[in-house]
């Protein structure tokens, strides 16, 4: 990794663009929101290469891993998203052809070591962390349900439609201060509702 | 955590936030471990409606156990194989020039250029171009480059000039007495309009003005 790495002069100085450039810089706080910002997202994308949820995660880990390690080759003539992905899928091809690999040894070694390496990776893909997974994904629903109108609405276009302020601002016919108030207030009461029934969740 | 630094991540999280906010959240996340969860919980609420898979803290406390137990970045990705490498697109660097470089290499520039048109326009331009009034102060030899052909005089404004019958100017000799003065013209005519030029644009001229308008006398 170089140094000083310079901030990439490319892109306009959009919000991610500035989080890129602080993690490339070392900040570990920025790279940590780059981290929650992707990691459904691409455990989607793993989770369609490597079935198994564990290994799914591991993947997962890894690649945000090789991500910072390799921060100062991204020069921003992707998105971020984009480079991320093809680390995503490189470090899964490698996994899956790792795991057969060690499969054929497999037949030589005992299945007890094997659970045994590996028992750290279930505690994420376990049967419980799922439930509670859509037990919270749950719980977000019912509150967005539970918002006002005006309120749902403006997070349902944000959220589901991927529009912009300004393209919301257009089909609510409000103001884009107006949108950027309703969003943050459905946010923020879902937030509290799902605190208040998943104490640590969040906050 | 107050509602303005919420409403300033909420925005954050949809790429809304001004600059100002952005920095302000960025500076601010070394101290506000509460801002990296309301980011959190902003994200989980756009996995649920997307229906994209909830992930708990749990994969950033291990990536961050994992970095801090190599936490030199010098280490580039021991376990970033050869098969990453070459799947994942380097591009090479571009690095931006700093301002202060970029400004001296346009003065530059523009200094080059004025010298080159300067000499190349004394040297090439200036014997076609000030033949005429060279004719009229003294006879010129004239060469032929080709098989003797009728020779015939042009007569346009006053300005005599001889032409070959194909129609092809003559090239002509001068005198090395006519050739200083020729350049003495020249280079005063164009240091002037230079030092002109660079007074309305606001540049660095290459001489005072007041040096030039005083070259009235051609170089011996």
């Amino acid at each position: 990794m170089t140094s000083p790495v310079e901030p990439i002069a490319n892109l306009d100085a959009d919000n991610e663009q500035l989080l890129v450039d602080r993690a490339r810089l070392g900040d570990r706080h920025a790279f940590d929101l780059l981290v929650i910002q992707y990691q459904s997202r691409l455990l989607q994308l793993v989770s369609r290469l490597v079935p198994n949820q564990a290994d799914a995660l591991d993947v997962l880990q890894d690649t945000f891993v090789k991500a910072y390690r390799s921060l100062a080759s991204f020069r921003g003539d992707s998105a971020f998203y984009t480079w991320l992905y093809r680390i995503a899928v490189n470090t899964a091809k490698n996994h899956l052809a790792a795991r057969a690999k060690e499969g054929r040894d497999l037949s030589y070694d005992a299945d007890g070591q094997e659970m045994d390496r590996h028992a750290s990776l279930h505690d994420l893909g376990s049967p419980d962390a799922e439930t509670d997974a859509q037990q919270l994904q749950g719980a977000i629903l019912d509150a967005i349900e539970r918002l006002p109108e005006d309120l749902k609405r403006a997070l349902t276009l944000r959220e589901l439609e991927g529009m912009s302020y300004d393209d919301i601002a257009q089909t609510m016919q409000c103001p884009i201060g107006t949108v950027r108030s309703r969003i943050f207030r459905a946010r923020d009461q879902v937030v509290q509702e799902v605190s208040s029934r998943f104490p640590e969740t969040f906050l | 955590m107050t509602e303005t630094l919420r409403k300033s991540v909420s925005a954050l999280v949809d790429q809304e936030a001004t600059e100002f906010e952005a920095r302000r959240i960025t500076d601010s996340l070394k101290t506000r471990s509460d801002l990296k969860s309301y980011w959190a919980a902003c994200y989980a609420i756009r996995g649920a409606v997307k229906g994209e898979p909830v992930v708990g803290t749990e994969l950033l406390e291990r990536i961050n156990a994992e970095l801090d137990g190599h936490s030199e970045s010098s280490i580039i990705s021991d376990s970033f194989d050869q098969a990453d490498r070459t799947h994942v697109t380097f591009l090479p660097a571009k690095d931006p020039l700093p301002n202060r470089f970029t400004a001296l290499a346009g003065q530059l520039a523009v200094a080059a250029s004025i010298a080159f048109a300067v000499v190349i326009g004394v040297k090439v331009v200036a014997p076609v171009e000030m033949q005429p009034s060279v004719a009229q102060s003294e006879p010129l030899e004239v060469i032929k480059f080709q098989m003797p052909v009728q020779k015939e005089t042009v007569s346009v404004s006053g300005v005599s000039s001889e032409v070959e019958s194909t129609g092809q100017p003559v090239a002509r000799i001068l005198t090395e007495r006519d050739m200083k003065q020729l350049v003495s013209d020249r280079l005063s005519s164009y240091l002037v309009r230079h030092a002109e030029n660079t007074a309305v644009v606001g540049g660095t001229s290459v001489l005072p003005l007041a040096r030039i308008m005083g070259r009235d006398e051609p170089i011996e």
